[in-house]
Parts: structure tokens; sequence; C-alpha cells
């Protein structure tokens, strides 16, 4: 038996552990003790993670549409048809009419790859992937605000702060090993302040619980901030060495009294300040934060308003401070470090700016299109529309995890050509001209990039089923297809052609990937590694502060209750692979909405009973269950189950500024389904 | 590769030996549906005829109680009570669907071929039962394996004294064997029948079933009970409170099921292994388990 | 004879004998990690702390085919495969004592033929812990730090070398075949394994010397278990690395033909007992976790005669929170 030393598929932990492979086949994994963040340790998805690898609905052989049905075909016809296609479409209805989604649970180097077909093969700029639907508000937040998008500390440095400030994170179940160190700081003597309207196991075990209505979390911020700056907490040295803005910021924030923010949010003002008290005394003091924050049409400005309070509190560039959003995928931090983004190539270097853009030129040997292209969403209205009329999909699976399915179905079906690179057949494959076999991570060479920035090797066990291979390969075959050069040897020579062109990965080999890979910013070839950002200074000179309202939020009496959307420990995403793990489907088989027990009694709705909740995009007939842990007048439901797809009911509402959907926040009707 | 279902001296595998119904390990035998009765309108009886690799049938061993791990290959293998008493053929299990395995049992048709192993569990002490008054109680799916101890008692009549069954279910479509109440009548054994809702062409009794015990009144002696766990408790009281003692009333028990051998772990209970310490247990055992 | 000694320097010339005719499986370093896998001809991590992957694993693998499947005309026949030929090199007297317990369960009743035949064709070469681990408790246990009996060879490292015992047909037959590796040992090389391992003895209970299976009984049935259960964060990876742990499901995969897998499955998560109605007899984690310590140190007792814990320490080096045994016996009952 081999013990193949690889990173775990499953979230942006980023966790270190062995796939065991006899005979050919993946058996089983165990956790790496000397790994820094498993540390011999793993969640249940991480325990069976190579359970779904040799599932037999596994694609084994490209297939292309003809006359309605999918059928076998070769590599070389279903790459030659892809690359015609798209060509084709660009000639004709120019290089805006065609896109390219790629994969946040792809590697860096595929990543990479796509993002150049899209830019050097097709001259469009019109690339993005599901960091959209999850942090393109803290890329642009906290990008405005530090000049960087990504956690700022290590997740290990956790256990060095005095106070944790978890917001809109369900830790325990979607980041497990980050909440084990969250909970180990705790026992260490750290105060845990968790805010969500829902009482998930981390806000159960919390040593302050805010429980603010569905987003009101501006408001309830800036009562911490309010607080904080009247209660003489705030770091003035700080402020004023290496800040600008903050007299604005304290202005705006002092309408934010706690009986403002409880008629706001409803939270109670002793709450507010035994909060704000706790992180505003704590010497060392860190924010966590993931979907709660960022899936909201002012996701950007939820995140602002996070940045606002680690700024006047002084807590960046120190060991235990920080601000952390906790990345989902685990490689979505890396597909935004790679530039699968409209508006910027690898290293966030700007497509509008003419020195990175004549960089870019001068290494891909080729002309670059100057205008930012569209986000995903915007892109299934393009389509829709018919302004985009071609599409290249890298392990995505909109169909069930972008909002409005609706609209994407439409969107799909408008489309005059297709393809989609898979290692299991989806709601999205179902409608492609084109679907390529593609290998899962137990089956190729390349790196992840974690959600504390932290790259790291992703091994091959055991070889692709069938005439599956690398998405790697099957880039670099249309990038020649379309005249672009592109002879890897490996994946380790995409990695050295991203070193020359990244400044922030400029120093990464696999050579220098040990067992603990290396945190960009990694320059050059002799540097550690970056673990704490913001030490002496940011990017930007000084950090800015950016004041944020929050006007009440709206009801609409059409649609009583709020549907917030979320997932589960047992499940990952779109549950292709975990619904294929036995263990895990077993946990969670089928979806079920939950709802407060009052609102159950008022609806007439047993547990166990089936209701229907409509919302303006859609509706859904559904199981319910009763628990005390989600507010009266608000209803969980997991998107993981297709038969039952949470996404029928969101709406494509955007974030102006980073353009993500609001997810986390539907008004809806429910209605107990007689018979 | 070893290919299994035959002994090394030629002759087929009789079902009961090592306890494996005639396979080495965890390989099945096979077994061809030969007949199919509708129940209701989601429990079927299936009739079933073990076979080995050349097609000819292998007799399987077994004692009323008793449960195979059944298998539709390509779904999986799960517990179901042996229906049939060992002294009638053919072999038949009662299925209900409830999940995907059951499922596929459901869709089999006569020459399918399922798997299965055993006969596993316990059975009912019909030994000890004899000579002595038999009670008879069950709720609901749980039947099909009290029809099992029914039937044997019927072609063992002389060995038991007075024999009562009372059988409830939830509407009169869902009543399993009805076909055979008349023939348990006709051996002497004392049948009542209720459901909880009735319809318009039901004449019987309405109610739970442990209001049939009050008219069936039963004379104290061994009870076999076999039914949710409400209906087990309810019953259970009730006879003791007519004179029953607690060892000598046996609960047919169900739990989730992987091996049937007692490895898996999946059945346990307390100390016990529902499948090889049960099914059967004696109310005094298990009465603070259930 | 039965005791030899092996010069540190003959170790691997020995391996490499010996893995001429059997798969030889010993603990080697993997990116900073000493873990049981196949030995490709380096320098055993023996030193090392015992391996997170117990070699139980080779006995009840994670995944293992029970057999295969193929439908024709409506009948089927089934393939299964032998196990190989193996040797386990570097095992450690608590998982010893774990195979022990196993072999008891899965030998007992029905007996289960696939764990069976693992056993049957893996030597197994045990080494004795002079330098207990950090989270090692097998002392107390009667498990460890020294193997009593149920080897076939046993090593004890003596510095100079390691003291070589048989303790079974097997056993000789290997100090016979492999005769040139070995020489005869000194008297004093008895006295000295002696007395290096009353040293780790003696080290282990002074870490805990109120120790006892009573006390932990107590701390089980004082724990409040659902306090326990509201921090744990169901990774199942207590009962997926612990070497007596042996629950698993049986699943099918693949239509008409395919394969029957066996899998190692936890007791701690919700769905192990929960029955296809719903109805789920152990449905609190807290209660789940109790079962698991129950089945350690009262159900496996009653049935085996050995406890069902030995005290390697895995169950904590793996937990996400505190609900480990390492804390149960840290400070007693919560």
């Amino acid at each position: 038996m081999e013990m193949i030393a690889t990173t775990c598929v499953y979230c942006g932990c980023g966790c270190g552990l062995f796939i065991h492979v006899e005979d050919g086949r993946a058996v089983g994994v165990s956790p790496n003790p000397a790994h820094p963040i498993s540390r011999g340790r793993l969640c249940v998805k991480g325990w069976l993670a190579a359970d779904f690898v040799h599932h037999p609905d596994r694609l084994r052989a490209p297939l292309i549409r003809r006359g309605g049905r999918m059928v076998r075909s070769s590599w070389d016809e279903a790459l030659t048809a892809t690359a015609e296609r798209l060509k084709e479409i660009r000639d004709e209805a120019g290089p805006g009419a065609v896109a390219v989604l790629t994969s946040a649970k792809g590697t860096n180097e595929e990543n990479y790859l796509f993002a150049k077909l899209a830019r050097a093969g097709l001259r469009t700029n019109n690339v993005d992937h599901v960091a959209r639907l999850c942090h393109a508000p803290s890329v642009a937040g906290l990008g405005a605000a530090l000049g960087s998008g990504a956690m700022t500390n290590p997740i290990r440095g956790l256990l060095s702060s005095d106070a944790i400030l978890v917001t809109g994170s369900n830790t325990t179940e979607q980041h497990p090993l980050v909440a084990a160190t969250i909970l180990e700081a705790q026992s260490r003597g750290a105060a845990l302040i968790v805010a969500d309207p829902r009482r998930t196991q981390i806000a159960s075990l919390a040593d302050h619980r805010l429980a603010p209505r569905l987003g009101t979390d501006v408001a309830w911020i800036n009562g911490l901030l309010n607080l904080i700056i009247e209660g003489g907490l705030a770091d003035e040295e700080f402020i004023r060495e290496r800040t600008a803005g903050f007299d604005a910021l304290k202005e705006s924030v002092s309408k934010y009294t706690p009986e403002v923010v409880e008629k706001i949010s409803g939270i109670p003002p002793r709450d507010l300040e035994a909060a704000a008290a706790a992180f505003g005394e704590a010497p060392r003091a860190a924010v966590v934060y993931a979907m709660g924050t960022t899936q909201h049409s002012n996701g950007t400005e939820n995140v602002l308003a996070l940045a606002n309070l680690v700024l006047a509190t002084g807590n960046l560039g120190r060991e235990g401070t920080g601000i952390c959003p906790l990345r989902g995928h685990q490689n979505v931090q890396g597909a935004c470090d790679m530039g699968a983004l409209p508006n910027v190539y690898s290293g966030y270097q700007k497509v509008e700016d003419p020195a990175a853009r004549g960089r870019m030129e001068a290494a891909w040997g080729t002309d670059l299109p100057p205008a930012p292209g569209l986000t995903a969403v915007e892109m299934m209205e393009a389509a829709k529309e018919g302004r985009l009329k071609g599409l290249f999909i890298s392990g995505e699976n909109p169909m069930m995890s972008y909002p409005d399915r609706g609209l994407v179905g439409r969107a799909l079906e408008s489309l005059e050509f297709f393809a989609v690179a898979e290692i299991f057949p989806t709601e999205t494959t179902a409608l492609a001209d084109v679907v390529l076999p593609a290998a899962s991570f137990a089956e190729k060479d390349g790196t992840f990039t974690s959600t504390e920035r932290r790259v790291q090797r992703v091994r091959r066990a055991v070889p692709p089923p069938g005439e599956a291979r690398p998405e790697v390969e099957v880039a670099a075959a249309l990038l020649r297809r379309l005249g672009v050069p592109a002879e890897y040897a490996s994946p380790e020579e995409v990695m050295a052609e991203i070193a020359s062109v990244t400044p922030s990965y400029g120093g990464i080999s696999y050579p220098r990937l040990g067992t603990a890979g290396l945190s960009w910013p990694c320059p050059d070839p002799d540097h550690p590694g970056t673990e704490i950002l913001h030490k002496e200074s940011f990017p930007i000179g000084r950090a800015r502060f950016f004041p944020v309202e929050l006007l009440a939020a709206g009801s609409d009496p059409e649609y009583p209750f709020l549907l917030t959307t979320g997932r589960s420990l047992f499940h990952f995403h779109t549950g292709s692979m975990t619904r294929r793990t036995h263990l895990l489907d077993r946990e969670l088989p089928k979806p079920a909405v939950e709802m407060n027990p009052e609102d159950a009694a008022a609806l007439g709705v047993r547990s166990g009973g089936r209701v229907v909740v409509e919302s303006a995009s859609g509706s859904l007939e559904v199981e319910a269950r009763t628990t005390d842990t989600v507010p009266p007048g608000t209803v969980f439901f997991p998107f993981h189950f297709a038969e039952a797809p949470a996404n029928l009911l969101t709406a494509a509402d955007l974030d102006p500024r980073s353009k993500i959907p609001e997810f986390k926040r539907t008004p809806v009707r429910i209605r107990r389904l007689e018979g | 590769m070893r290919e299994t279902g035959r002994r090394a001296d030629g002759r087929a595998r009789r079902g009961g030996e090592g306890g494996w119904g005639g396979t080495d390990g965890y390989v099945p035998l096979q077994a061809e549906v030969v007949d199919i009765d509708v129940e209701s309108t989601n429990t079927y009886l299936l009739s079933l005829r073990p076979i080995d690799d050349e097609d000819e049938t292998v007799e399987v061993d077994y004692s009323p109680g008793q449960f195979l791990m059944v298998s539709v290959f390509g779904l999986g293998e799960c517990p179901i009570s042996i229906a049939s008493s060992p002294t009638r053929e053919p072999l038949q299990i009662c299925v209900r669907e409830a999940g995907r395995i059951t499922q596929g049992m459901m869709a089999a048709r006569v020459g399918d071929v399922l798997g299965i192993r055993g006969p596993f569990g316990n059975g009912f002490p019909v030994a000890d039962m004899k000579d002595r008054n038999v009670a008879i109680a069950g709720g609901g799916s749980g039947f099909a394996t009290l029809r099992s101890l029914i039937n044997y008692i019927a072609d063992h009549r002389d060995d038991y004294r007075e024999v009562t069954v009372v059988y409830g279910a939830r509407t009169p479509q869902d009543l399993y064997f009805t076909s055979e109440y008349g023939s348990w009548q006709a051996a002497d054994i004392e049948v009542g029948i209720t459901v909880d809702m009735m319809d318009a062409s039901w004449k019987g009794n309405v109610g739970l079933v442990t209001s049939l015990l009050s008219e069936i009144d039963p004379a104290p002696g061994a009870a076999a009970l076999c039914g949710p766990p409400m209906m087990i408790r309810a019953v259970a009281k009730d006879l003791l409170d007519r004179g029953f003692i607690e060892q000598e009333i046996y609960i047919s028990l169900e739990r989730h099921m992987k091996c049937g051998v007692g490895k898996c772990e999946h059945c346990t209970m307390g100390p016990y292994h529902v499948c090889t310490d049960g099914p059967i247990f004696s109310y005094d055992r298990v009465r603070d388990l259930i | 004879m039965t005791a030899s000694l092996l010069r540190r320097e003959g170790l691997v010339p020995l391996l490499r004998d010996l893995a001429e005719t059997l798969e030889v499986v010993a603990p080697i370093l993997v990116d900073g990690s000493a873990v049981f896998a196949t030995w490709r001809g380096e320098e055993p991590a023996l030193k090392a702390d015992n391996p997170l992957n117990s070699p139980v694993e080779f006995f009840l693998p994670k995944r293992e085919v029970l057999f295969r499947y193929v439908q024709y005309s409506g009948r089927y026949t089934f393939a299964e495969e032998p196990p190989k030929a193996r040797l386990i090199f570097g095992m450690r007297p608590c998982d010893l004592r774990a195979l022990e317990v196993l072999d008891r369960l899965f030998g007992a009743d029905i007996p289960d033929h696939p764990y069976l035949a693992r056993r049957r064709s893996t030597v197994v070469v045990v080494l004795n812990c002079t330098t207990p681990g950090e989270r090692c408790f097998c002392g107390f246990l009667g498990s460890g730090p020294a193997a009593v009996g149920g080897y076939d060879l046993l090593l004890t490292d003596l510095g100079r070398g390691y003291l070589v015992e048989a303790g079974s047909p097997a056993g000789v037959f290997i100090l016979q075949a492999h005769r040139c590796h070995f020489e005869e040992p000194l008297p004093e090389d008895h006295l000295e394994k002696e007395r290096l391992l009353a040293g780790a003895e003696e080290e282990l209970r002074g870490r805990r010397p109120a120790l006892s299976p009573e006390v932990l009984k107590r701390a089980i049935e004082e724990t409040d278990w659902e306090v326990a259960g509201s921090r744990c964060l169901s990774c199942g990876g207590c009962s997926l690395v612990c070497p007596v742990c042996h629950c698993f499901t049986v699943i099918d995969q693949g239509v008409p033909d395919g394969e029957r897998l066996r899998c190692r499955d936890s007791c701690t998560l919700a769905g192990f007992s929960r029955m296809t109605s719903g109805a789920n007899p152990r449905p609190s984690l807290g209660e789940r976790l109790r079962h698991w310590y129950l089945d350690k140190f009262v159900y496996i007792p009653e049935k085996t005669g050995l406890f069902g814990c030995v005290g390697c320490g895995r169950c904590s080096r793996v937990c996400l929170s505190d609900v480990d045994r390492w804390s149960l016996l840290r400070e007693g009952p919560r």
C-alpha cells in the first residue's frame, strides 16, 4: 500500500492528508500529523475525501451532442469541435460573445491556463468563476480598504488571539479545522464572539452571542465601532500612522447607538456592549467571516464595515490579529490569484492598467483586450439575451450553484455552443454540447492555495478513469488549437510560467513546496513566504476607512418570510462528490427546509410534513423540519440537493460593486402542502 | 479468483451449514423469485427458490423468527424476516417498500434472482413454547415474522395449547395475509383483526390491538410480539396484567443491519447485537432498551 | 533457536530478503510523518511515534472488495480475491493487542472470513515500546509497553541492536531461514530488555498514577454526555483511527456488474444506527459518544475478556475538539 501526500479537495482550510493507494485504487485517507493545519486531524469530509474517486458514475469518455443525444467521441474530435466552434463565434460575433468559467476546484495551473485561454486564445476578458458567488465582496472590499483581498493572518495565528469575532460563518460545519483552532483558542482564554441569525454550533459555544436580523450586519458592526470609539478603545496610534479617513468614519458611526442598532438589527444593547468590550479591550483581536457577510446585495459594504472595525482597533499586522475571509472551495483563493476574473490578471494586476497589460502581452506574445469582461451572473444574463453565444465551463455547475435557476437554464439553452469539463455528470453537463471527462484531485499534479494564502502541492495518487485527463492538458490543447503556444511538459512548468508573471508567486516552485507549502506573497526564490500581511505597510500605503450605512432593511408583505440558504457539514456545495460518498449522503440524504416551531405551528405544519416555498423567482415543494436554531420569520435551506434546488428560489439581485448575488436573504412565502 | 456455491465434493451446499445458508464469507446464495403475492400497495410476498451454480434447488433450513440478509445486486443488502414456516414450501419473504434496496426487491419479477445469506438470528423458542398457551400479537409490517410462527404452530398444532392471534394495521388495505385467517381459525387458532381507520367496506373491529386483547382474552402462557415500540409496550403491559411473565413474552426487534453476523455493529442495542443475540428477546432483557 | 540479536545495520538487509517473498509493510517517512506503508528499501522510521494509521488497517482495510458480481442471462457469478501474503514490521504491542481483541470478536460465532484470511496470510513482527509516545496510556490497560505473546517475532531495541524473539513457528522459521542476518544474543541482552521495558512502564504509570479501568468507568458514568456532544465536531476520526474499532458498512457499486465493498464506518455518525423508517435508537451525538465509550470499557470486555481500548492514544491525536479519551482521563468528568 502506498501513501501519497496531498491536499484535501473540499474546503479552504487546506488540510494535508495521505491518500491510501492499494493496487492502483484509492482506498482511504488519513491525516498528516506533520501538516501545520490538520496536525493529524481532519473533518468528516476529509476523512472520506477519496470515497467518490472510483464511483461508477465518473465520466470516462468525451461526449458530443448529436441529434439530441450525447454520443461518445474521441478527444481529438471533442477538442477540435470545441476550439472550432468557439473560434467561429469569436470571429463572427466578436470576442465579447464568448466566455470561460473556470473551476474553484481546479488547480492553480489549470486556472491560469483557462484564464490564458480566454484572454490570449479567445481575446476576451469574459472569464470568471464561483468566487463571484462567495468572496467577490472580500476581493473588492478588502482590496479597496487594505490593498489586498486575502486573509491577512494565518489560521494558527488565532491561537494567539485574545478575542475572536466570528460573523456570517457556520465555522464548525464549513471550516472545521478553523473552528477547531478557534475553540482551542477559546479554551486558552480567548473571548469568542459569534454573530449569526441562526444558533449554529459555534454560536452555541460562544462566550458572547449576537443574533441580528438577516441583512443588518452594517448596523451592528457600526454599533460596535461606535461603542469602541466612544469607550476610548480605538487604537489611535495605528489610526494616525497607518490609515486615512477616520474622521468621516467616526462621524458616520456615531448615529449607530445601541438603541438604534437594536431597532434595526434586534440585538439587545447589553449584548452589543458586552461584545464591544470583549473585542475592544483585547490586545489582539481577529475577525473571521464568510458567506453570511458576503452573500448579500450589500456584501461589499458588510466587508468594508468589518475592515473599518479591525482598522480602528489596530488589529492588523500582528500575530493573533487580522481579518479572515474563509474561502469555501479548496482553491477558490488560487483561482482568484491566477486571474480567473474579468478585471485582473494573475496577482490581481488590473487589465485596465497599460503597464500590467503590456507585461502580460510580452509574456504571452499576443495583444490582449483592455476592457474588463462580464462577471459570472452577468454572463447568464448576456446568454439569455443572446449577447453571449459561446461558453467553456471547467468544473462548475451553474444549474445548481448560481442564483435563479430558471434564468440559468434559459441562459445555457440559449447559447449556440457550450462545453463542460467535469468529473461527474451534473445538471449542467446534461445541457452541454460537448462534455470532457476530467481527472479528480487524486489523479493529477498541481497546486492549491488555501484560504490563508498557503500554496500547497496536490499529487496524483491513482490514474484517472477511462480516458479522463487532467484539465491542465485540456487547457493547453485548446490553447494550441487557438494558435497560442502551450507546450508544457508538466504542471510544474506551468507554475514556472505563473511565477514569472505573478510577483506574489515569484518564488513559488515545486521543489520549494514541502509539507507546509509556502504562503504568498513570496516574490523570489529565497523568500520564505509571508504569514502575516500588512506588518509594516499596506500595498496602498495607508489603509482607508470607508463609511457605510444601512437604512432599515425592507420587508415585503407578499413574501413575509426570509429564506437564507447555506450548507451542511456533511455535503459540499452541489453535492456531486458528497452525494456519491455513502457515509456522507447517509448523514443527510434528503433536503428539508428548517423553520422555527412557532412559524410551523402558525402554518399548521408538522415536522416532516411537506410545504411549498415560493419566491419571486420560483417555487419548491419540500419537507419541513422544525428547529429552534432558526429564529421566527427566517427559514434555512441547504443548496446541496438536485431534487430540491435552493437556487430555484434565489434571485440574481447583485451587489453593485462586486456583483455577488443575495443568496443569504430571499423573501419567500410558505404554505402547507395539502394531501 | 475463487468462485463459490459448491462444496469441494461437488454437491450443492445445504442451508444452515455454518450458519451461512450455503455459502462462504459474505458471498450470498442466489434465490430465484418464483411467485409474487401482492399483500398491499407497498408490500409484496416473494416466494423464493434458492439455487446453486447449476440452477439446482438448495434447501435452506430455518426456524420461525429468523431472518435473511437479502441482496439486490447493485443496490445492496438488507435484513428481511422470513415470512414462511419451515414446515411449508416455498421459502418466502415479505417486502415492504421503505428504501432503495426494498424498492429494488419490489421491482423484481418472477425469474429474477436476489441474493440471500442466512438464516440468521435466534428464532422464536418454539420448543420452550410447547405445551403452553401461546398469544401472538402484531402490528403493521412486523406481522410478517409472526406469520412464520403461526403457520409453524398450525402445522404442529397438538404441541401447543390455547393459541390466539391479535393483529392490527392502519387501514384494511394494509392488512397482510387476509386469505389465511380462515385457515388459522380452521386450525383452532383464535384470530382477532383490527384497523386504526376503517373504510366503507370494513365490517370488523376498529381500534388498537390492546382493545382486541380484552375481547380475545388470551390465557397466560408464552407470547410472541412484533410491531412498533409503542404497541409492544402497551401489549406487554396488558399481558403482564393478565398474568403472563416477562421471561415468556418474546419480542421480535428490528435494527439497521449490514452483516447479520454480529460484526458490523450497526444493530447494537446496549450490550446486545440484535442480529445474533436476537432478533427475538424476552421482555425482561429489553424492557429498558426499546 | 528462539532468540537472536540483529545489529542495526542488519535491519535493512533482512527486510530486503524478506521482501523477496512477502510484501513488507513497515513504518516509513512520507512528507514528514511516519506511516505504515509498503516498504521500498529505505531505513524504517522506528524511532518515531507509532504511526497514526494503525497496521490493523491491513487486516480490516478502510475499503475492500468483498466480491465482484457479474450478471449473465439473469444469473450471477461471484469472484473473490485472495489476500496478499504480507509481513507487518514494527507493529507496537498496543496494536497487537487490538488484533487479539479483533480475533475474539471476528472469530466468534459465525466467523468473518475476509478478516481471518488476512490474519492467516500476514506475518506479524512487533517492536516493543521502550520510549512511550506523548498520548500513550497502554500500561494500565495491560496492552503495553511490552508484548506478551501473539507475535511471530518480537524486537526490542537495545541500542547496539535488536533482541529478536520468536513467538510462533513462523517466527522460528524466519530466524532459521535468514540466520545469516542474526547472531547469538548475550545473557545481558535479555536483562537489558527487561530494564528498558520496566523503565517504559514506570514512565507510563508515572504520568497518570491514579489511572485505572475503574476510574475510567466512573468517568464514563459521571460525564455529561450531552455537553460532550455539544462540543464534538462530528469528524468521526476517533472511530476511524482506533485499532479496535471495526464497524463497517457494505455497499454495492455497479449495475448490472459491479463490486460489493466493505467500508469502515463510524458509530459516532447519526446515520449509523438510523433505520430506514427514520427512527434512530441513538439520535443525539452525546448518546453515540457514550455508546462508543461503553462499548470499549464495558461491552467488549464482557464479550472477549479484553478491554476494547489499547491505550494507543490515536483518538486524542485526531480529535478536533476535546471530547477525546485523553481529556476524559486528564480531568475526569465535566
